[in-house]
C-alpha cells in the first residue's frame, strides 16, 4: 500500500496530524472573541481549550487500539471525517455548551485520526523512525502555528472561520487515505495488541505532561495578557506570538547537533522555564519585552517535545499505541497546566484590578487638576468599573471628550496615561504567579528526565 | 571520542540553557520585574503634608484631600474608595450596601473629614485662624448633601466662608497666601 502514492498520502497524513495537534492551541487567540460573543467568564471560555485536551487525553490510547483493530486507514478516514463534521457544528454554534460539546466531538475524531496516522506512517515512509520524526513534527508545527493563525482568522474573519475553515482541509487530507482504507477492506487487520504492548515510557510521558502544562501557560496566558490585559487587538497578538514557533524552528536544527535526547529534553525544560520566569518578571508592559521570553520558550519547546517523543517510542512497539501515550501525556498536561493557573490568574487579576482602580483614583485625587474635574473623572471611571465587571477596564472612554482648553486637556491626558499606566501595571502583575507557577512546572519535568538516566533516555 | 564529543555537546546544551534563562531573569529582576506593580495607596489616618498652596484653587485642592483623608480614616475605608462613592447617588448607595454606613454614620465622618481639612489648612498656615473658625462652625451644621458638596469642591466651602463674612474675594485672598 505504501507503493501507489506515498508523497500525496504523507503530505495528507502530515496535514491531518498538523491540523489535529493545531486544534489545542488555535483557539487561544479567539478566546477574547469568543470570552466577550458567547457573554461567558474566563473560566467558562477556558473550557472551549481544555474540553477538546481533555478528550485528546482520555481518547488518545484507545483510539490507537481502535485504529489497529479497524485498521489504520479506514480509522484514520472516519477520524477525518468526524473531525470535519464536529468543526462545522464548532463553527456554527452560538452558546458555550454547544462550542464545547462540539469540540469533546471533535477530538475523538481527532484522536483516532492522529494515532490512525502514526499506524500507517513506517508503510508509507519506510521506516518507523521516519514515521515518528514526520510525525512528531507534524504535530509540533501544527500546535505552534495554530495561535497564529487562529489570531490572523479571527481579526480577518471571525473566530467560528477558524473552526469553517477546517473542514474542506480536513476533507482534503481524508482523500489520499481513503484509497489505504478500500486496500483494508479486502486484506485482515490487526487485532488488538493491549497485552502484547510494552509499557509506556513513564518518565518521558511525565515529563511530557509536566512541560505541556508549562507551554500551555505560556500560551494561553500570554494571548490573554496581550489581548484583555495590553488590549492588543487579535493579529497584534497572533504576529507577536508567532515569535514561540520562529524559535521552535530554529531549535528543532540543534536535534542533528546533539545526539543526547536527554540533554536536550533537560535544556529545552531548563530554556521554556527560563522564558516563563521572564514573563512572570516583565519590567515593564512592552511588547518587546516578550519577544526574548518567547525566543526561550521556542527553542526550549522544539528540543524537549522531540526529545521527549522520540525517546517514548524509540524501540518500542507498535507505534500507534505509544504514540497515543505521548499524545495522551501532551494534552492532559496542557489540561492540568490550564485547570491549576486558571483560577490563580483570574483571583489575581480582580485583585489586582482593584489595586490598579484605587492608585488610578489615588493618580486622579493627586493631581492639580480643579476638585470638580477631578469628581467628574473619577465617576466616569467608576461608571466604566461598572460596565466591564470583574475585566481589566479599557480607560481611555472615561476621559473623552476631552476639554478644549489646551491646559485643561494636557493635564487630562496626563491623568489618564498616568491612570493606563496603572492599569498596566496591575494587569501585567495578575498573570506573574501564574507565569512563574508555569515556570516551575518546567523546571519539575526535570525530575523525571533526571531520574530517567537510568533507563534510556 | 565521538561519544565523549557528543557528551560534551549536550553539556554545552544545557549549560547554555542555565546560563540563557539566569541571565533573563536576573536582567529582567534587575530592571524592576519584581516591583512593577499598582503603587500603593496611602493610609488616610496618616498625615498628608500640605505642599505650599498657591492661591484659592490650590488650596481648595489640597483642602478636598484632606477633608477625603479624614472622612476615610473615620469610616475605615481607602480615600480612593470614599471618593468614587461620594461622585452619585447610586455609587453612594453601593457604598452604603458593601460597607454598611448609613447616612448618619456618613454625614458624621465627612464632617470630621472637613473639620480634619480646616485644622491642616490652618496648620499650613493656608487659612488663617480668623476664617478657621468661622469654617467650622459651619462645617458643624451642615446636612449631608451639603457636606458633601463642600468635600467634593472646597472652594465652594470657602466661597460660604466668604458670603458668611460679607467681603468682597479680594479681601479673602488676602488673608490666603
Amino acid at each position: 500500500m505504501a507503493a501507489e502514492a506515498p508523497r500525496p498520502r504523507v503530505a495528507a497524513l502530515a496535514l491531518a496530524v498538523g491540523l489535529v495537534l493545531a486544534d489545542s492551541s488555535i483557539v487561544v487567540l479567539a478566546l477574547p472573541e469568543i470570552y466577550r460573543e458567547l457573554d461567558t467568564s474566563i473560566a467558562g471560555v477556558t473550557w472551549v481549550l481544555i474540553s477538546f485536551n481533555l478528550v485528546m487525553a482520555l481518547a488518545a490510547v484507545p483510539a490507537a487500539l481502535l485504529a489497529r483493530r479497524v485498521g489504520p486507514g479506514r480509522a484514520a478516514a472516519v477520524g477525518l471525517a468526524v473531525f470535519a463534521g464536529a468543526s462545522l457544528a464548532c463553527g456554527v454554534a452560538t452558546e458555550l455548551s454547544t462550542l464545547i460539546l462540539a469540540r469533546c466531538i471533535q477530538a475523538l475524531g481527532g484522536a483516532v485520526a492522529v494515532t490512525a496516522a502514526l499506524e500507517l506512517l513506517p508503510a508509507t515512509v519506510g521506516s518507523e523512525r521516519r514515521a515518528a520524526t514526520v510525525w512528531a513534527s507534524a504535530g509540533a508545527t501544527g500546535a505552534a502555528l495554530g495561535p497564529a493563525v487562529g489570531g490572523i482568522l479571527t481579526e480577518l474573519v471571525s473566530w467560528q472561520s477558524i473552526f469553517l475553515i477546517q473542514v474542506p482541509v480536513a476533507l482534503a487530507a481524508a482523500v489520499p487515505i481513503l484509497a489505504v482504507a478500500r486496500h483494508e477492506a479486502a486484506t485482515k487487520v490487526l487485532e488488538p495488541e493491549l497485552r502484547r504492548t510494552g509499557r509506556p515510557h513513564l518518565a518521558a510521558n511525565l515529563a511530557l505532561a509536566m512541560v505541556s502544562a508549562a507551554i500551555a501557560a505560556a500560551l494561553f496566558l500570554l494571548v490573554l495578557l496581550l489581548i484583555e490585559g495590553w488590549r492588543m487587538t487579535p493579529i497584534g497578538a497572533a504576529i507577536v506570538v508567532t515569535v514561540m514557533p520562529l524559535a521552535a524552528l530554529l531549535g528543532s536544527r540543534l536535534d542533528n547537533h546533539v545526539p543526547s535526547a536527554r540533554a536536550r529534553a533537560a535544556a529545552g525544560a531548563i530554556l521554556v522555564s527560563g522564558g516563563l520566569a521572564g514573563l512572570g518578571l516583565l519590567p515593564k508592559a512592552t511588547v518587546l519585552l516578550t519577544l526574548p521570553p518567547q525566543i526561550l520558550i521556542g527553542l526550549g519547546l522544539a528540543l524537549v517535545l522531540s526529545a521527549l517523543t522520540e525517546t517514548a517510542l524509540s524501540g518500542r512497539s507498535p507505534q500507534a499505541i505509544h504514540g497515543g501515550w505521548t499524545i495522551s501525556a501532551r494534552h492532559a498536561g496542557v489540561v492540568i497546566g490550564l485547570l491549576a493557573l486558571t483560577p490563580i490568574f483570574t483571583a489575581d487579576i480582580a485583585e489586582q484590578r482593584q489595586d490598579a482602580i484605587d492608585a488610578g483614583t489615588a493618580v486622579i485625587l493627586d493631581s492639580k487638576a480643579n476638585p470638580l474635574l477631578k469628581i467628574s473623572l473619577a465617576q466616569k471611571v467608576e461608571e466604566r468599573l461598572d460596565g466591564e465587571e470583574g475585566k481589566v477596564p479599557t480607560i481611555d472612554p472615561a476621559f473623552e471628550p476631552l476639554p478644549e482648553d489646551p491646559g485643561e486637556r494636557d493635564e487630562v491626558v496626563q491623568l489618564r496615561d498616568e491612570l493606563q499606566d496603572q492599569l498596566d501595571r496591575a494587569a501585567t502583575h495578575a498573570f506573574s504567579p501564574s507565569f512563574l507557577l508555569g515556570a516551575l512546572l518546567g523546571l519539575l519535568a526535570l525530575l523525571p528526565i533526571g531520574l530517567a538516566r537510568r533507563v534510556d533516555l | 571520542m565521538n561519544e565523549s564529543r557528543s557528551a560534551l555537546r549536550g553539556q554545552l546544551l544545557v549549560g547554555g540553557a542555565i546560563v540563557a534563562a539566569l541571565a533573563l531573569a536576573i536582567s529582567y529582576l534587575a530592571a524592576g520585574g519584581a516591583s512593577y506593580t499598582p503603587a500603593k495607596t496611602q493610609d488616610p489616618c496618616q498625615d498628608r503634608p500640605w505642599s505650599n498652596p498657591q492661591g484659592l484653587g490650590e488650596i481648595a485642592n489640597q483642602f478636598t484631600t484632606s477633608a477625603l483623608d479624614g472622612a476615610a480614616c473615620k469610616l475605615g475605608v481607602s480615600r480612593e474608595v470614599l471618593a468614587r462613592a461620594l461622585t452619585t447617588p447610586e455609587a453612594r448607595e453601593r457604598f452604603a450596601e458593601r460597607y454598611g454606613i448609613d447616612d448618619e454614620k456618613l454625614a458624621r465622618a465627612i464632617r470630621a473629614g472637613l473639620l480634619r481639612a480646616v485644622d491642616d489648612a490652618e496648620d499650613a498656615g493656608a487659612l488663617s485662624p480668623l476664617l478657621a473658625g468661622p469654617v467650622r462652625s459651619t462645617v458643624e451644621r451642615i446636612p449631608l448633601e451639603q457636606a458633601i458638596e463642600l468635600i467634593q469642591d472646597g472652594r465652594s466651602l470657602l466661597g460660604n466662608v466668604q458670603g458668611f463674612l460679607g467681603p468682597a474675594e479680594e479681601l479673602l485672598e488676602e488673608f490666603l497666601p
